[in-house]
């Protein structure tokens, strides 16, 4: 599994994707911050003003922005809550897994590996680090912004900062085998990517609710992945504060399975 | 485990592979002997590259088992000994040649770059540079999959359609890479359209038809079939063949056609055709032929055909 997780690492390293992706990421995030020091600071409501793109009657409404918040909201803010993030990593997962179907080096790794289960091991594993990349250097890049636009908001709690990176991880890490999932059994790119799109944006999960609230049986929402990265806590308070978590590892397990399955059986 | 087993680089029991039902491979019994160069011939959906997938563990066979080196496929030290290109090369078209190389050789633990160098140099690649695979030729590409297939010295090579696209000096250049890697005491696997070019490397051959192998035959058996014979085109074959056979009754005779016979054993042609236009047929062409392996291999799937339907027409 370490051969295929050091090829894995090695292509992403030389592929432009993984590259991309993360620009994508960092330029959302430097928009936040663009966006928030138009509305919320003097001098950005200035230069609002002048452009155009506040009216005089929200000054107030603008300032009250910055009222609670610190650098973990901003980075939330940024991308997180809103599925930016999963759309973006979910994005280089699905690049990640099908670029070995669709030019056909899949036939070199599975003539190698002849236990596939190896073969899913090794992209949950360089989907984790490559999650794990993102998202500390992401929420780097975030402070570093907060430095730009002088000291816009204050800096988060560290304990509350590591709570809310770890569970963060474990639920898109769960969602990065949902991608794998969908690579393997359709061995599509387009799919892959379409995947990412209607898992992050939450609108399958929000579509089955409105239909299954309508019988009061809307309570499942709060199990979805979807759902707990945008709604989960930023600090630890309590037991029932790791249910993200626990979402998270119950998603990666069943993904993971359905993958192991899913590539055992298919011929290449 | 018998001696004779152990010298055997690939032995498959009864293996089959069925899609919906249907065998694409029925019960195929093949062995590869170590060392030998095995030409696996067969027409377009014949169960070729089924059959090589089941080997190189891309397929799962319905049933039967593969032995490789005397041992169960499935073990994964022998999946290191085995080294394969099925259809199309596999590579990632936005890679080089060397980092689609440093991709396999991760991929199989490979720390020592120099074999990855050395691949690329048998292959004739190493001057490619920075140029990407999408921009290869296709006969580029397929001596990046041989190169691919001959990264960690393996000791068996399965290759399907190696020399598709390439030119005659490529074509040339993978012949005497193949020859080489035989000489260094490798089994080969290959399965080609281009029967020529295979019977110039070729020591053992396995012909199959609608997954059924319905001959494994070595070189040595190959050329004592594929006899030398005269050839002989007539306006009727129907008026031509008695007669040569009432002036010699002991020579075996083919009629190909209304107008085409083949005769064996014949030393000298000349007065044969005297006889045919001193009784009045007209000959339009004759002479000696050598029959090779395309020819082999047409003739044995046409006498399959015939076969099946009861009617063969040997003299």
């Amino acid at each position: 599994m370490f051969n295929l997780l050091c090829m894995d690492l090695y292509r992403i390293k030389r592929s432009k994707f993984a590259y991309v992706c993360f620009g994508c990421l960092l330029g959302v995030i430097f928009l936040s911050y663009l966006m928030v020091w138009l509305m919320a600071t003097p001098k950005g409501q200035e230069t609002a003003l002048k452009l155009g793109m506040l009216p005089l009657n929200e000054l107030e409404e603008g300032r009250a922005l910055l009222a609670e918040a610190d650098v973990l909201a901003m980075f939330r803010e940024s991308g997180m809550d809103g599925g930016m993030y999963s759309l973006t990593f979910g994005v280089a997962v699905a690049l990640l897994v099908c670029g070995d179907y669709q030019g056909g080096f899949m036939k070199n790794i599975m003539s190698l590996h002849r236990q596939r289960q190896v073969y899913i091991g090794s992209k949950l594993m360089a989907a984790g680090i490559l999650n794990f990349l993102y998202l500390t250097l992401g929420f780097a890049f975030n402070m570093l912004m907060n430095q730009l636009f002088r000291h816009m908001v204050p800096a988060s709690d560290w304990r509350a900062t590591l709570f809310y990176l770890g569970w963060a991880w474990v639920l898109t890490t769960g969602f990065a085998a949902l991608i794998i999932l969908l690579c393997v059994l359709s061995r599509s790119t387009t799919i892959g990517v379409l995947g990412a799109v209607f898992g992050s944006s939450g609108l399958i999960v929000m579509l089955l609710h409105s239909i299954t609230s309508q019988f009061h049986l809307g309570g499942w929402v709060e199990y979805t992945i979807y759902y707990n990265l945008t709604y989960g806590p930023s600090a630890y308070a309590s037991v029932g504060d790791l249910r993200g978590v626990a979402v998270g590892l119950a998603f990666l397990a069943l993904y993971s399975a359905a993958s192991v399955v899913a590539v055992r059986k298919r011929d290449i | 485990m018998s001696k004779e087993k152990e010298k055997l680089a690939v032995e498959t029991l009864s293996l089959t592979k069925s899609y919906n039902g249907k065998a694409a491979v029925n019960h195929l019994s093949m062995q590869v002997r170590q060392g030998a160069i095995y030409g696996f011939i067969g027409r377009n959906g014949a169960g070729k590259s089924t059959t090589l997938k089941m080997l190189c563990g891309l397929a799962k066979p319905t049933e039967g088992e593969i032995r490789l080196f005397g041992k169960p496929a499935e073990d994964s030290y022998m999946a290191r000994r085995l080294g394969c290109l099925i259809e199309s090369t596999g590579l990632y078209p936005n890679m080089t040649a060397r980092q689609n190389m440093m991709m396999k050789a991760k991929c199989m633990g490979l720390t020592d770059e120099k074999s990855v160098d050395r691949a690329l140099a048998s292959t004739g690649l190493s001057d490619t540079g920075s140029k990407k695979a999408r921009y290869f030729s296709m006969g580029m590409k397929q001596r990046l999959g041989i190169g691919l297939a001959l990264l960690g010295n393996p000791d068996l090579l399965i290759l399907d359609e190696p020399i598709n696209g390439l030119d005659p000096e490529g074509t040339r250049e993978v012949r005497e890479l193949l020859l080489a890697l035989s000489q260094e005491g490798k089994t080969l696997i290959i399965s080609s359209h281009i029967l020529g070019e295979l019977s110039k490397v070729a020591t053992h051959y396995g012909i199959i038809k609608e997954g059924n192998l319905v001959e494994q035959i070595d070189r040595e058996t190959l050329e004592g079939n594929c006899r030398d014979y005269f050839q002989i085109e007539v306006d009727d074959s129907k008026r031509a063949l008695p007669l040569i056979l009432e002036h010699a009754p002991q020579m075996q005779a083919e009629v190909m056609d209304d107008k085409i016979i083949r005769l064996y054993d014949l030393k000298d042609g000349a007065w044969l055709n005297h006889l045919l236009i001193e009784n009045r047929v007209q000959v339009y062409s004759s002479g000696f032929h050598h029959m090779d392996l395309e020819e082999y291999f047409l003739n044995r799937m046409d006498n399959l055909a015939e076969g099946r339907k009861g009617g063969e027409e040997h003299v």
